[in-house]
């Protein structure tokens, strides 16, 4: 379908706030962010922390081991693996507590 | 951001703290008319780890978990143990060989729960609590360390194996 040119841009607006829109915060903590930046956005939908996951092996395949050992957190609550993300929530990756 | 200190009397006490632990005020405000015993455990920065000097560590949280988790864990023991007292406070940012890193005090009406409690809320802070040390070594090298590795053991980053048995 061909548009005219101001349909266009407003559709190519609509794509790209709904982009925004999904984007997810993500924040990174300890020795995570020996492989990610401290905070930074993966671009969604991304349904669960599995998918999640998987996207954040695409910026940096060597951070797997790390990953696997990490609680994830939203609106400061642990989430498993069955939550059901959200397009705007912001995650925090939590690895393994090293305190005291 | 987090409280910076422990908080005086009538407040609730801080349970994060940019700045040094004063240990012996935390002890003055922890007796209780109805506790026989206070026992008082102090986590500090040590000279060496895996065989390397060090020369100081660096302590990163997640604040407001990290916060309220170390509440509900003083929460769970004063239920737990019937406490008088439960109060923990853990440092953030650089601390010094030989400093305060945490300090957990519990009182009870007798001994064997104050000491039972304490150990309890230190190893789940340890374990739990998102808060992770950075070593930093005189030769100059630096490394996220000492973490928690149930998740080895139990196959879940949510599960873990404590050394107490609380």
């Amino acid at each position: 379908m061909i548009l005219s040119g101001s349909a266009a841009t407003l559709m190519i607006l609509s794509r790209s706030a709904a982009r925004g829109e999904d984007n997810m915060k993500i924040h990174v903590y300890a020795g995570l962010k020996d492989y990610f930046q401290p905070e930074f956005e993966v671009e969604g939908p991304v349904r669960n922390t599995t998918e999640l996951i998987e996207r954040l092996l695409v910026i940096n395949d060597k951070a797997g081991e790390m990953l696997s050992s990490c609680r994830f957190a939203v609106q400061e609550g642990f989430i498993d693996k069955d939550f059901k993300l959200s397009g705007h929530d912001t995650i925090v990756i939590i690895p393994p507590s090293s305190g005291g | 951001m987090h409280k910076a200190g422990p908080g005086g009397l009538g407040a609730e006490p801080a349970t994060l703290s940019a700045e040094p632990l004063d240990l012996v005020a935390m002890l003055s405000r922890a007796h209780h008319p109805g506790a026989g015993a206070v026992v008082l455990f102090s986590g500090e920065v040590r000279d060496h780890n895996k065989g390397r000097a060090v020369s100081f560590l660096e302590y990163e949280a997640y604040a407001p978990l990290a916060s309220k988790m170390i509440r509900e864990i003083l929460s769970m023991a004063r239920e737990k143990w019937s406490l008088h007292v439960a109060v923990a406070c853990h440092r953030t940012g650089r601390v010094a060989v030989g400093d305060i890193a945490v300090v957990v005090i519990t009182a009870s009406a007798h001994r064997s729960e104050a000491y039972a409690a304490n150990q309890y809320i230190i190893d789940r802070i340890k374990h739990e609590a998102p808060i992770w040390k950075c070593e930093n070594y005189v030769d100059g090298g630096a490394e996220w360390g000492n973490n928690c590795n149930c998740h080895a053991i139990t196959g879940d980053p949510g599960r873990h194996i404590y050394e107490s048995n609380g």
